[in-house]
């Protein structure tokens, strides 16, 4: 039963993936210019222009570079990107494991966090301390990501104190993740974005849990409150902000374009403003399928977590 | 992002002579007080805007700021630009015309090599203008040859070019940075190079790495043991990396942040004069501007010093609606100024004595192209003139309508007047955006171009250039200065006219003082 749900999903998310590849396909042929024309910028002249859509391939219907590639897609092989030459796949290799590498650190610090401060707010509701930290989140989650980057960079590394790099600049070849004070502003900025919703959430959740029946039972029978705030509060309250967890994550994957421009960081979303502006429909529609592909795959996940933390759910499965 | 594409025409493959041409310069240099004397060792980092993922070292398809930079410190082409934009011997030691121009001798420098310590010879500059010549494949420069019918080797040292019309400004044709040499059998993967330096890594989009070439004729004279290009998407991200000392100099600022940046007691600025024009173009074939009157109209509205004020935050200097500024010809025609009363009254005459609307394609070009626009459009309503600004990407600009715009923009770096004309004032130019094509003035300039000496050219020069400035389709309202910036203890970058940045990107003659 749980398996076949699983399923489902998956045959569906399948489908959402090709619509999202006709999408992005149909919206690039909507931009005027042309690969060629971007590429060669001022320079296009006739001549220029006629010797580079020869080599680029471009002077097949755009209906046969779709199939081409959507076939390409089956074994594996994401086409040929018109501004290099070369695979999309090289391309995008090294930048894929750049952004992450970026995204992996700020879930792996926020979400804990996030769930562990709105724990501490909902416990001390109503406190100082409490007030404070909303006040706090309810700041940044209204500050968008380049605010946010801009004045980490203005307080640790140009005007303030100058202790920590302002732009990521590992030379090539190298994982980014060899010089880790490079890392240090790009994946606390996205920190910054991302926890205060989770801690919101969170506080918000958990103390609909606290003032349920269930919780004042286990309180009644005597069961000491450490283990009813970790046994039954949480867990309980899980379920819900793992959607929030999940819509923050998924936002992680195309949120990361803003900051990795910011810091001239290596990963995909460089990539995809340069490919956008070049018009290079194989690698836009790469990244756009792997943006997609995490917000399939996160969203798989919290509905299975919501699933597992709801006892309801988990006994009809 | 900020105008990724960048032409430059004449200010070309300037890796002249070592220090020669620094000194040469005469003005000031700047920054070389502060970095001590000249020290050999050390890496130059650069930051440069632009740059993507068809990022090229080939020697003869660059495009981009990037592209220009790894072309001039790679390759040299036999003759190259110095700081005031005289043309100067780079791998040639001299070139002569026959009688009628039709026929040019160029002689290399002797004893002269590539990276890889073979000989250039005139059988690899044969092969280089073949490779740029190519009917399948035209390179960049070769609408700059298509009057060059054989290319053949005599001798040792000697090549011989043979033309199939009397051309007097050859010379300029091969000083440019696009005309680079490069070995017979030249494969761009894996460049053999000509230059100062040579390759040793390079991403595209991301970062280049140049080594002194230890088979360079000036070899001695180079001080870097390094240098390092890294490519940024925008300004900030330049801009934040050189006030966190992550890279030493970065190419071009915003110009409305040079006095922020030089209120930095660690920064240098570098102000260069340039020839760099940012024009509006206006179809003399197209309605309403097929009339001379109108066309006269619209440059008598534009308040120029406003415009260089507003527009280039005073770094510029005044145009004339004539290019060419730093042509030895450059006329004096007497300034062009505002004259709001003159324009209403010639548009009277034309037929608008209710003024009229035009539609007015803008882009983010260059640095300086949207905001002139917008300024232009507030100048014009004075005079009745109603300015629709349409805002296009510069992918859009550049696409299918590029050249056909009925008034839009354009920029230009440092030219002279011949070639400029040559460039974009010919029914043949590449890029006429302006549609000029008049019988006498083309009868003028081809008894012009057959000229080689500018001084004997000066008068038919005037004929012309009186006739672009009575009549012509641009609006050229100022030059552009060329402002970079770079740490303190970075020393030998001088002020260069070319327009190119960080002296024309002449990296041979840069060192690194005391930090």
């Amino acid at each position: 039963m749980f398996g076949k749900v699983i399923g489902k999903r998956l045959l569906f998310s399948a489908f959402i993936l090709i619509a999202v590849s006709l999408l992005v396909f149909g919206a690039t042929l909507l931009l005027p210019g042309d690969a060629a024309r971007a590429i060669l910028g001022q320079q296009a002249t006739p001549e220029r222009i006629a010797a580079l859509n020869e080599q680029l391939g471009l002077n097949q219907p755009a209906w046969q570079r779709y199939l081409t590639w959507l076939g390409g897609l089956f074994v594996g092989d994401f086409g040929t990107s018109s501004a290099t030459g070369g695979p999309v796949s090289e391309l995008l290799g090294d930048r894929v494991w750049a952004s992450f590498v970026l995204m992996g650190l700020a879930a792996i610090i926020s979400v804990p966090l996030g769930i562990g401060l709105g724990v501490y707010q909902a416990l001390h509701r109503g406190g100082r301390r409490d007030q404070g930290m909303t006040g706090i989140s309810l700041v940044l989650a209204a500050m968008p990501e380049f605010v946010i980057g801009i004045g980490l960079i203005a307080i640790f590394a140009t005007s303030v104190f100058q202790i920590l790099p302002a732009v990521t600049l590992a030379p090539p070849g190298e994982p980014v993740w060899n010089r880790p004070q490079q890392l240090i502003l790009p994946t606390l900025t996205l920190i910054l974005v991302v926890t205060p919703y989770i801690v919101r959430m969170m506080r918000a959740t958990m103390i609909e849990v606290l003032d349920s029946g269930f919780v004042e039972m286990a309180r009644l029978k005597g069961v000491p409150e450490k283990r009813v705030i970790m046994r039954h509060a949480v867990p309980h309250a899980l379920g819900p902000v793992a959607q929030v967890v999940a819509i923050q994550l998924a936002w992680l994957a195309g949120g990361v374009v803003v900051v990795e421009f910011l810091f001239r960081y290596p990963g995909l979303g460089q990539a995809l403003i340069d490919a956008v502006t070049y018009r290079d429909v194989q690698v836009v529609q790469a990244i756009s399928m792997l943006v997609a592909a995490v917000y399939v795959v996160v969203n798989l996940a919290a509905d299975v977590v919501g699933i597992l933390t709801n006892p309801k759910l988990r006994s009809a499965a | 992002m900020r105008t990724p594409n960048r032409r430059q025409a004449l200010g070309a493959g300037l890796a002249v002579a070592g220090v020669a041409g620094l000194s040469a310069c005469g003005g000031g240099e700047v920054g070389a007080a502060d970095a001590g004397d000249p020290v050999k060792g050390g890496t130059l980092r650069v930051g440069v805007t632009g740059g993507n993922s068809a990022d090229t070292v080939d020697a003869h398809i660059p495009v981009n700021n990037g592209d220009v930079c790894r072309s001039v410190n790679l390759y040299n082409a036999l003759f190259g630009w110095d700081d005031d934009s005289q043309v100067v011997p780079l791998l040639a030691e001299s070139i002569e015309a026959n009688s009628d121009s039709t026929v040019w001798t160029c002689t290399l420098k002797e004893g002269i090599k590539f990276s890889d310590g073979k000989p250039i010879t005139p059988e690899d500059v044969v092969f280089t203008f073949e490779r740029i010549n190519d009917p399948d494949d035209p390179k960049t420069a070769a609408a700059n040859f298509s009057m060059l019918d054989k290319v053949v080797a005599k001798g040792d040292r000697a090549v011989e070019f043979r033309l199939n019309e009397a051309n007097g400004l050859f010379k300029d044709a091969v000083a440019e940075y696009t005309a680079g040499i490069v070995p017979v059998g030249y494969d761009p993967k894996d460049p053999v190079c000509s230059g100062p330096f040579k390759l040793k890594s390079f991403t595209a989009a991301q970062s280049t790495v140049l080594v002194p070439n230890e088979y360079y004729f000036d070899h001695d004279k180079l001080y870097l043991d390094e240098v390092e290009v890294l490519n940024f998407n925008d300004d900030d991200a330049l801009i934040n990396a050189l006030l966190s000392t992550q890279v030493d100099a970065i190419a071009g600022i915003p110009l409305a942040l040079v006095e922020v940046i030089g209120a930095d007691e660690r920064m240098t600025i570098l102000n260069s004069k340039t020839g760099m024009w940012l024009p509006f173009t206006m179809r003399v074939d197209k309605k309403p501007f097929d009339d001379v009157k109108v066309r006269q109209a619209f440059r008598l509205v534009v308040d120029r010093p406003q415009m260089i004020e507003q527009v280039l935050s005073g770094y510029g200097t005044l145009g004339n609606d004539m290019f060419g500024p730093l042509s030895e010809n450059y006329p004096k025609f007497p300034q062009r100024k505002q004259d709001i009363d003159k324009a209403k009254k010639l548009l009277a005459e034309a037929g608008y004595p209710d003024g009229l609307e035009v539609e007015l394609v803008t882009a983010p070009i260059q640095s300086g192209a949207v905001e002139s626009a917008q300024v232009f459009a507030q100048q014009a309503a004075d005079a009745g003139i109603t300015v629709k600004i349409r805002k296009v990407d510069a992918t859009t600009f550049f696409g299918d309508e590029y050249l056909q715009w009925d008034f839009a923009q354009d920029f230009w770096y440092t030219r002279d007047f011949m070639p400029q004309v040559i460039a974009c004032s010919l029914a043949e130019s590449p890029f006429n955006e302006t549609h000029w094509d008049d019988p006498q003035f083309n009868k003028v300039f081809a008894k012009a171009r057959a000229i080689p000496d500018a001084g004997e050219r000066r008068d038919l020069e005037h004929e012309l250039q009186k006739m672009l400035y009575d009549d012509g389709g641009y609006i050229v309202w100022g030059f552009a200065n060329q402002v970079d910036a770079f740490q303190k203890y970075v020393g030998g970058l001088v002020p260069n006219s070319t327009g190119r940045p960080l002296s024309g990107w002449r990296f041979d003659r840069v060192w690194i003082g005391e930090v």
